[in-house]
């Protein structure tokens, strides 16, 4: 069982640091692609990678089974059963917060969206350097 | 010029490595615990808690009641983000025109029939994601974008003129939008003009009764439990996030002869 155990938290580790990674990945893509809708999907991303990491910390372990979601699917009759849906239940707090992560950064990707269509409108092309009229070299 | 690529890049992994050794050192606390966080306890124990009614919200769905009755009013905000980007993607957008008769035909008779088939269901599923959002996984947002894809599917199948002959004008959609985002607002305020026409005490956002106001919202509809102000939410933000999704996409999706006149117009330009 211990050993088990010692392999799933290792796994776990292993998923968590590599949605770090994947944030740094992104964060590179932001500051380093010249095009503007590069930098628009590595923002995405970075998002997505935040969001998913936040998800993962509201996961914990229910011993010989596997967690719930956080959804009673019936009306519960007593409090013991609310005691035991809160025994075997993830935690919904980081999926709430995530959701409202994920309607706020739609809100932001829709305004983007809109200022790069302009800016490709207005000069052509998505560069960056565009807007210095000419490039960085 | 490649010093500086290199700088930032080395910069990031130094980021990543601490990071990894923050988490690793355990500074973000157990990671997969088998003990709950005493605050993820209080919200799955009092979701739905007849038994001690004044810190529960009458929902079976755990997140629905964090994201619109325990933190109602952060939502309300985040709403209010949306709206912000919407009306800011239409002042963008400002002097634009809505043209019929550009030519627009949409995609082969094959897509628009399949597109005919897909309609209701798409229409059906995201409802019911809104309206169940306080009984099941989903909500007002969830349901809303469900179905602003069936409207975005509208556009790219049968053109933005068939869309504009449907209705689906940027003035209507605005209007559906802010009707939605009144309606979040008559619903978190309902219980305090109860209140105040009544002379009891209430509280804004408030659900179900609590401590100080015995005024309450109906946790019951025929055999199924409501969530009080939970359902009415859901039913609003989906109706908001239905049309403003819309209406944003319309915009992005204009033709060269709508938006040039407003592009040739803005003060931005050279």
């Amino acid at each position: 069982m211990s050993g088990v155990s010692d392999y799933f938290s290792l796994m776990f580790t292993v998923v968590l640091l590599s949605l770090v990674v994947n944030i740094g990945i992104a964060l590179y893509g932001i500051f380093i692609k010249p095009s503007l809708v590069k930098k628009f999907i590595a923002l995405t991303i970075f998002s997505d990678s935040i969001n998913s990491f936040a998800i993962a910390l509201g996961f914990r372990r229910v011993t010989g089974s596997y967690p719930g979601v956080a959804v009673l699917s019936d009306v519960p009759r007593g409090v013991e059963e609310l005691r035991h849906f809160s025994t075997a239940s993830v935690d919904p707090l980081p999926q709430a917060l995530v959701l409202t992560a994920i309607v706020i950064g739609l809100a932001v990707y829709m305004f983007l969206t809109g200022l790069i269509m302009l800016y490709y409108r207005h000069y052509g092309t998505t560069r960056v350097d565009a807007a210095r009229g000419g490039s960085r070299e | 010029m490649k010093a500086r690529e290199l700088l930032i890049a080395i910069s990031i992994a130094l980021m990543v490595l601490l990071l990894a050794y923050v988490i690793e050192l355990g500074g973000l606390g157990p990671l997969a615990p088998y003990a709950l966080r005493d605050i993820a306890r209080a919200y799955l124990e009092y979701v739905y808690n007849p038994w001690n009614v004044t810190a529960s919200s009458m929902a079976l769905e755990a997140v629905t009641a964090i994201v619109w009755d325990y933190r109602g009013l952060d939502t309300y905000f985040e709403t209010s983000v949306l709206f912000v980007a919407i009306v800011g993607v239409a002042t963008l957008y400002r002097g634009y025109r809505e043209l019929r008769g550009l030519g627009g035909v949409g995609l082969s008779e094959i897509v628009k029939t399949s597109t005919r088939v897909l309609i209701p269901l798409i229409l059906v599923a995201g409802a019911s994601i809104a309206i169940h959002g306080h009984l099941t996984p989903g909500g007002g947002f969830q349901g809303g974008s469900f179905m602003a894809v069936l409207m975005v599917l509208l556009v790219v199948v049968f053109s933005l003129d068939y869309a504009f002959e449907k209705g689906l004008t940027s003035s209507r959609l605005l209007a559906i939008r802010s009707a939605g985002l009144v309606g979040i607002l008559l619903t978190s305020v309902a219980l305090l003009i109860a209140g105040v026409v009544a002379g009891a005490g209430a509280y804004v956002f408030q659900n179900m009764a609590r401590e100080g106001s015995d005024l309450s919202m109906p946790s019951w509809f025929l055999d199924r439990p409501l969530g009080g102000t939970l359902f009415l939410f859901n039913v609003f933000e989906s109706l908001a996030v239905v049309s403003g999704l819309t209406l944003t996409f319309i915009v992005l999706a204009l033709r060269k002869e709508e938006v040039d006149q407003a592009l040739a117009t803005g003060e931005w330009c050279e």
